[in-house]
């Protein structure tokens, strides 16, 4: 007895005829910046619809991110971060609804788009998308020119993947414009995001 | 010589014919021509285009250059004909077919005319001549920008050319969808002559007489407006004849 | 001669300043898609890549499948296999039953809907919540989509405030919390708040999370789901069980061709650089399951099919609805498929050509699809071809049969043809009443042409004799 399985993959093959190759990737001529930092700081603060603070010298990331969490709760995995919530040691992942602020690390920027990729550290990912304002931080050396660049690093690179095998790009805070194509921020994920670029 | 031109518009086939006299060229009308089957086969009737393919096919075979005021005609000859013709028997007339607009641009590659037409006109940049002659570069489309109905245009004495916005949006005269998708294909046209008239055009020119007597016949049913003119006809403007 | 589409359409332009309306808005998504490629010099390079991408993978999708189950699999993913919607919509209820799952949250997939999972689910006591804004509208208000990617578009806001109002139970509530600026309880923004804290509450009281894929990676077993909302990644990040709901189309070789289609999409269906989030599900979460349905449907015959192959391309991305004149000025509900504009008049033919064929007069062949398509897919070449198919399947006009099979005998007789040129201007003597009355379609929108006294073809009689004589004396 057949499976589905074998039944789909067998009329698969049945069905091709002309097969055609996988073209070079290498050969695609992606778009460089002359500046990519500057351009992933203005892609991000304008098109995105996000913050961007500039780490200054003695600042720290902890400091930044009290100034951004005022008395709210904060949740974080991260050291030097005061947090009162941590996606390690969660009880229920539905607390994290509950937090103010999230910080997390991202591991690539990229100036086309100002997507930030961060793969997962963390046991509970809904830090990335439950908490109302999500605070990432991103070293401006991690900042590539495109998403040819990015996923070239994803690829061939491990060390690019996190703890937990997921893994996103967020440019910005959550948004729609499902309502009469009027644009909002803040739909289902967090409403507000702020890097900090150090 | 597209069949509705040699029947509502022969004006257009006699100002084509006499350009091309114009410039020196050996120009033949073959009389047993009829029409190219696109009508048929965009109604879905391809089959019956096959013998015209053919008929069309042999009948232009001995020419090095077969041109049309049409810019659907010359596209269904030369996109669908080697299919409907097959290769036996084919005598590759398709791959020799130009309209207008190519011939003048690219083979004859004139650089000047004689012909005045002192009126602003609005270019009307039909679909199959865009998108399947490259007469001019698609809005859709990051390549850099042409017009070739505009560089013919600039060679004709004060006669100034305009784009309307959304320059190649489709006219909705379609051929059998004008009368199958009545209501669709007469709001296009609407919007399409707003988009004319909103230029401050006197006149609506293009390379093709089916797209502007859908228009045309919109406009008069409306009372909107604007003329309209086939670009052979500013090209031979005011040429004693 | 009419068909569903031609009627519907007929309808929806009686109120010309709504289908206006609905043409400027989709008008102008096209444009900001113009934008996005003007700003890229390596535009055409990526479609023509995405393209090639494409044939390739469907071309050997047995090996890439194989592929991408054994990755998966050594992942701890559960990968299921459906040859049709009814094999499908039971492995998922299975799926469902066994866990105990009474509410799911979906994130947007057209797959489901194309299977008609929704009320398969609740049929069997399953509170199924969409969690795409405009889905959940929709579903609430009871009403179909009318566009793949902005399925709601056409809804005032004034008629979701209220269906909020009788259907969200703690709406007051909610609204209290708001601090915004907005003032109208029908404004776009606090009815997106609502709509959060509604949806926020669905996620947290959830069994299971389900989404689609944009994209299946074969070289390493992961499903890329792209949203704007963050639905599907809620909907993934609470409850503990993930269900991936696949077409076998979907698949991408490699980690770096992703490259290539990420930059595609966003561009395309919205005119966005990117999505906000573009996550990457290659595991079960810790203390979770995942399971992949490897979808068919079709799709494995649409293979073998010469001339319409290549709508396996298709990322879905809705760009051809946005461009094409036709679907603008109709809007979804005038085509009989829950997919319009030019793709889903292909697909429609495919899933069922006897139910969806009214669909193929919706198009002009403007050609203005095949230039907006991230893969190429040859749309209206297809369309053209499926014409030709309308009378063997006993579906075509018989007006246009008629006409065409007229026109036929005369374009095959030149004698009878230049004949009737003669008589044609006859017609400029005919009364109006017999040019404009339902027998002519011409003069629904138009005043009749005049035939003038002389065609092309007797002027050339008349003038040729002189032309012979003037170059017998160059």
């Amino acid at each position: 007895m057949t499976t589905t399985r074998e039944k789909i993959l067998s009329r698969l093959r049945e069905n091709t005829s002309q097969q055609y190759e996988m073209p070079n990737l290498a050969a695609l001529d992606a778009i460089r910046y002359a500046d990519p930092v500057a351009e992933f700081i203005v892609k991000t603060t304008t098109t995105a619809g996000a913050r961007l603070v500039e780490l200054t010298e003695g600042e720290t990331v902890g400091d930044c991110v009290k100034r951004i969490a005022g008395t709210g709760i904060v949740a974080s995995a991260l050291e030097g971060i005061e947090a009162q919530m941590n996606p390690d040691t969660v009880g229920d992942v539905r607390e994290l609804m509950t937090a103010e602020v999230g910080v997390v690390e991202g591991r690539i920027g990229v100036a086309e788009n100002a997507c930030i990729w961060i793969p997962q550290q963390m046991r509970e990912k809904a830090i990335l998308f439950a908490v109302q304002h999500l605070v990432i931080v991103l070293s401006r050396t991690a900042i590539v020119n495109n998403m040819n660049e990015a996923y070239a690093l994803i690829s061939d690179d491990d060390s690019f993947r996190g703890k937990y095998p997921f893994g996103t790009f967020i440019s910005g805070p959550s948004k729609t414009a499902d309502i009469e194509g009027a644009l909002v921020y803040g739909a289902q994920a967090a409403r507000a995001l702020t890097v900090i670029l150090t | 010589m597209p069949c509705y031109v040699d029947a509502l518009y022969p004006e257009v086939g006699i100002a084509t014919l006499r350009l091309l006299r114009s410039l020196g060229l050996d120009v033949d009308y073959p009389e047993r021509q009829t029409c190219c089957g696109q009508p048929m086969g965009n109604a879905g009737f391809e089959k019956m285009a096959v013998p015209l393919a053919k008929q069309f096919d042999e009948l232009f075979a001995p020419y090095d250059y077969v041109v049309a005021p049409s810019v659907s005609c010359t596209a269904y000859v030369r996109h669908q004909h080697p299919r409907l013709t097959g290769s036996e028997g084919c005598q590759g007339t398709a791959g020799r077919v130009t309209d207008l607009v190519e011939f003048l641009h690219d083979v004859v590659k004139v650089t000047s005319l004689p012909a005045k037409f002192p009126h602003k006109v609005s270019i009307h940049n039909s679909c199959h001549g865009v998108r399947e002659l490259g007469l001019s570069a698609p809005s859709e489309r990051n390549v850099p920008r042409y017009n070739k109905i505009i560089d013919l245009l600039r060679l004709v004495e004060g006669c100034e050319p305009v784009e309307p916005e959304r320059p190649d949006e489709c006219c909705g005269f379609g051929g059998m969808f004008a009368v199958e998708e009545q209501a669709v294909s007469r709001q296009m046209g609407i919007d399409k002559l707003k988009r004319h008239i909103a230029t401050g055009a006197e006149y609506v020119t293009g390379p093709d007489s089916s797209c502007l007597m859908h228009l045309r016949g919109i406009a008069e049913k409306e009372a909107m407006p604007i003329q309209f003119v086939h670009l052979a006809q500013i090209l031979t403007a005011g040429i004693a004849e | 001669m009419s068909t569903k589409h031609s009627k519907a359409a007929a309808q929806y332009l009686r109120t010309p300043d709504v289908a206006l309306h609905h043409d400027a808005t989709f008008f102008n998504v096209r444009q900001k898609r113009d934008r996005m490629a003007q700003a890229l010099p390596e535009w055409e390079q990526l479609r023509e890549m995405a393209d090639q991408i494409k044939r390739h993978t469907a071309t050997h999708l047995d090996s890439y499948l194989e592929q991408f189950e054994r990755e998966a699999k050594a992942n701890g993913i559960h990968v299921h296999w459906a040859a049709d919607a009814d094999e499908y919509n039971s492995i998922v209820l299975d799926l469902l039953r066994t866990n105990g799952v009474k509410k799911v949250v979906k994130s947007k997939s057209m797959l489901t809907e194309e299977c008609h999972l929704n009320s398969h689910l609740e049929a069997a006591g399953i509170d199924v919540v969409e969690t795409d804004l405009g889905e959940r509208i929709l579903q609430m208000m009871a009403l179909a989509p009318s566009h793949i990617v902005m399925p709601a578009l056409h809804v005032h806001r004034e008629d979701i405030g209220r269906c909020f109002r009788e259907k969200i139970a703690d709406y007051a509530d909610i609204a209290k919390t708001y601090t915004g600026d907005a003032t109208d309880e029908n404004d776009p923004t606090l009815l997106t708040y609502i709509a959060r804290m509604h949806l926020r509450r669905q996620f947290a009281e959830a069994d299971c999370g389900m989404t689609g894929a944009n994209f299946g990676i074969a070289e390493t077993g992961e499903v890329v789901v792209c949203t704007n909302e963050g639905n599907a990644d809620m909907s993934t990040s609470i409850p503990r069980l993930h269900i991936v709901s696949m077409g076998i189309e979907k698949l991408v070789p490699t980690v770096k061709s992703m490259g290539i289609f990420q930059r595609l999409l966003a561009r395309c269906g919205t005119g966005q650089e990117t999505t906000v989030y573009t996550s990457h599900f290659r595991g079960p979460r810790p203390g979770g399951e995942m399971h992949i349905v490897l979808v068919d449907n079709g799709r494995s015959s649409i293979l073998g099919n010469a001339e319409h192959w290549q709508t396996l391309k298709c990322m879905r991305c809705g760009a051809c609805m946005n461009t094409c004149p036709v679907y603008r000025r109709s809007a979804g509900y005038s085509y009989t498929y829950f997919i319009p504009g030019p793709i889903g008049i292909n697909l429609g033919m495919l899933r069922d050509a006897d139910e969806h064929y009214h669909n193929v007069s919706a198009c002009s062949l403007c050609c203005s699809c095949d230039n907006v398509c991230p893969v190429k897919v040859d749309l209206s070449q297809q369309i053209y071809l499926w014409r030709q198919q309308l009378d063997a399947l006993g579906h075509a006009s018989t007006m246009k049969k008629t006409m065409s099979r007229a026109m036929a005998l005369l374009f095959n007789r030149p004698g009878l043809y230049t004949g009737m040129l003669r008589l044609a201007p006859m017609v400029n003597w005919m009364p109006n009443a017999v040019l404009n009355a339902g027998l002519n379609p011409w003069a629904y929108g138009h005043k009749m042409m005049t035939f003038p006294k002389k065609s092309f073809h007797q002027w050339w009689k008349e003038n040729k004799a002189g032309d012979a004589q003037n170059k017998a004396q160059d």
